[in-house]
């Protein structure tokens, strides 16, 4: 077995814990812990092995590599990357890994990466120093606050809050508020083609219900036209809902993991610098970096979330070059901060590319010590405007403005589709179309039965009265066609009173010069009517035929 | 070789500094609390009137040990700080004490080493003096030999136990 030593330390590190001679967990205190085993516990035969495991970088990165690996893995946090860089960090401290080659990425931070905060030194008008790394790790509770700073002092309340609209954003309202966000503008998980087969089909659709509306009459073609139509829309609704539903699931439930994992976690916040924060601009990175650390600790949610993978994935890979200023609060809208001289830090400092402010117009208070501090002024572009390009020399800088957290992680973590929300208005507005005439669809496609002709009778010689047993008169129309009387085609209307009835009302007008001398001589057509919002198509199919002298002996029947 | 090896020592003895007398190896063996005796009652005031308490009003279990913390008064050339320690390991082997602690409130201005006085709780008197030596972490160790008496006291003490001592920490021991 390699690196017997570090096994006996742990060893003995858990045991004085469980003895009740340790305060801190043996992974909360395993700098302190190492240093004291390292000075009073360990045997010359261990530390001559130790000095061999330290003897050149090679040998030490093999020994880092063997905890990740090995050690790590034997311990409850095995699923936490955090932890061991964590441990990593503490033990770069203290003799003799502080002066081990290999352990200088751990000194200055925990090797995770970091979305930087702009904090101004007092006085300070914006330099490149203001930009500095802030590293979250997540580690199980211990005795001490939720949040521990390394590095710097913030007020308590503040990191409090930077960690409730983290939590916020993994399982509440900020969470639907970033799903709704994703739905409205966010990036799909389809390949290309789908995504422009999609957009085909529902400028086809909109396309469609516009012909119907305003084209030509299709004629016989309407009940297919209108249930391609009709099928048509609910498939690419029933597609959408699904997508959407599935994707915003597996993040909901993502989501729930990682607020179980940090509502039992403690929060490790590092940034370099000694600084003693005041106000809380600082906010926005430090949820940001919560957020991030929930993933590196445990990344499993994520698997089954293309959402949270995404964005993951992206606001890891870009956190070295992004940056963030703003305060936030418990429910996690950003609200403005002093922005001009963060600006200008983030253009001076060269790696930072991308940098999300809250929602603000500049404030000109801060913008003149900036115009005096520069040498040329006259080249300074408006610092609200994306992207911004200070100067030729510093490069450029893009520019997100966020009113809120998920709005910062959908800008960070890539997701941001500008198409999206040109597809989604011409899917909305076909789809409010295709619900106004829903019901001029179902009376096409499902017609209210075909009813008959019933009493009562016109009382007058000179009318005719055509009375059907249907609750939709709008859907029918009477035509009577006659060799004695003028052929006519009658809306049928609901009438109210005395001899209330829902019928078609015919005025009787004679023919003089017909050779027909028969009053009784005609038929009566029932017909269907077709509309499709304000317009109405030809007459439909004929679904009753009554002869005229039916009709006037049903009153005396 | 020889009589140049016995010149060398004679000057040598002749240019060595003259050995302290016997009553100053004695002045200076004794503890600081009886060299300077008011300025020790004076930080015993001080210290016995350091008031530390925690109170539990936590919603919800948490896990981790609750820390006890020791009252501390470390004096300072400049200044005298009012304080208290948070007793990070202690275990008592035989008669050899092994303490960690960290220090509250004077992180910006840590010291190498300090002088740490033991001062019994109850009678307010002096136990004994140690050195504590500052590790890389902003914490302080102590690897000390007690009194075979006092270590039998202690040797049943857990880091979540009320201390039986408070300390006085001195890091200009020449005052």
């Amino acid at each position: 077995m390699r690196f017997v030593w570090f096994w006996t330390f742990w060893h003995w590190s858990k045991e004085s814990y469980r003895e009740g001679c340790l305060l801190r967990s043996p992974l909360h205190g395993i700098g302190g812990h190492w240093d004291e085993w390292f000075r009073h516990e360990a045997s010359v035969d261990e530390l001559r092995q130790i000095q061999e495991a330290g003897h050149d970088p090679s040998s030490q990165r093999r020994f880092m590599a063997w905890l990740r690996r090995h050690w790590a893995r034997e311990t409850e946090w095995r699923s936490n990357v955090g932890a061991v860089r964590f441990a990593l960090s503490q033990l770069a401290q203290v003799p003799p890994f502080h002066k081990w080659q290999a352990f200088d990425e751990f000194r200055t931070g925990y090797g995770v990466p970091g979305i930087s905060a702009v904090v101004l030194i007092a006085e300070s008008v914006g330099e490149a120093d203001d930009v500095r790394k802030v590293e979250a790790l997540v580690l199980p509770q211990s005795d001490g606050p939720c949040v521990v700073t390394e590095g710097f002092r913030a007020d308590a309340n503040d990191l409090i809050t930077s960690r409730r609209a983290a939590e916020n954003l993994t399982s509440g309202g900020g969470l639907l508020r970033f799903l709704a966000l994703w739905v409205w503008r966010g990036e799909r998980p389809h390949p290309r083609w789908l995504a422009a087969l999609l957009a085909a089909a529902w400028g086809t659709l909109g396309a469609a219900f516009l012909y119907l509306w305003l084209g030509p009459d299709p004629g016989n073609y309407l009940y297919t036209f209108a249930a391609t139509l009709l099928g048509a829309w609910l498939a690419l609704l029933l597609a959408a809902g699904l997508t959407w539903g599935k994707f915003c699931l597996d993040a909901r439930r993502a989501g729930r993991l990682w607020k179980a994992l940090l509502q039992g976690s403690e929060i490790r916040l590092r940034m370099e610098g000694g600084l003693t924060v005041k106000g809380g601009s600082a906010g926005l990175p430090f949820s940001l970096n919560v957020l991030l650390s929930l993933f590196l600790a445990n990344p499993l949610p994520a698997r089954r979330s293309w959402i949270w993978r995404q964005l993951f994935a992206n606001l890891r890979e870009g956190a070295a070059r992004s940056a963030a200023t703003g305060v936030v609060t418990s429910s996690g809208s950003v609200l403005p901060v002093i922005l001009e001289p963060k600006l200008r830090a983030c253009l001076l400092h060269g790696q930072i590319k991308q940098v999300v402010t809250p929602r603000q117009r500049p404030a000109p208070h801060a913008f003149a010590p900036i115009q005096s501090a520069r040498p040329e002024p006259a080249r300074q572009t408006s610092l609200s405007t994306a992207p911004i390009g200070f100067a030729a020399e510093y490069g450029s800088l893009q520019s997100h403005r966020a009113r809120h957290l998920a709005d910062a992680l959908m800008a960070l973590g890539r997701l941001n589709n500008r198409w999206q929300p040109f597809l989604n208005s011409l899917a909305l507005l076909v789809s409010v179309a295709m619900i106004v005439a829903l019901a001029d669809f179902k009376a096409i496609l499902l017609p209210p039965p075909t009813p008959s002709v019933v009493a009562p009778i016109s009382p007058s010689l000179t009318r005719l009265w055509v009375s059907l047993d249907t609750k939709r008169p709008e859907a029918f129309r009477v035509a009577l066609d006659s060799r004695y009387w003028a052929n006519r085609r009658v809306d049928v209307a609901e009438h109210k009173g005395a001899n209330g009835s829902v019928r078609a009302e015919i005025y009787l007008d004679r023919i003089w010069d017909t050779p027909v001398r028969d009053p009784e001589d005609g038929t009566v057509w029932i017909e269907r009517r077709h509309k499709f919002l304000n317009r109405e198509f030809h007459p439909g199919e004929r679904v009753g035929r009554y002869s005229l002298s039916y009709i006037n002996k049903l009153g005396h029947d | 070789m020889e009589e140049l090896l016995r010149w060398r020592l004679a000057r040598a003895e002749a240019e060595a500094p003259r050995p302290p007398r016997a009553a100053r190896l004695l002045e200076e063996a004794r503890p600081w609390w009886e060299i300077w005796p008011a300025r020790f009652q004076d930080a015993v005031e001080r210290l016995s009137a350091i008031r530390l308490a925690v109170g539990h009003a936590m919603a919800e279990p948490r896990p981790g040990r609750i820390p006890v913390r020791t009252a501390a008064l470390v004096l300072r050339k400049e200044q005298e700080i009012e304080t208290s320690v948070r007793v990070l390991y202690l275990r008592v082997e035989g008669a050899r004490l092994r303490l960690r602690f960290e220090l509250e409130g004077t992180e910006e201005d840590a010291r190498k080493s300090y002088d740490v006085t033991f001062v019994c709780t109850e009678t307010l008197k002096p136990l004994f003096s140690a050195p504590a030596q500052s590790s890389l972490m902003g914490e302080y160790s102590i690897d000390f030999e007690m009194s075979p008496e006092l270590a039998r006291t202690w040797e049943h003490l857990k880091v979540m136990d009320r201390m039986p001592f408070r300390l006085i920490l001195r890091s200009d021991t020449g005052q």
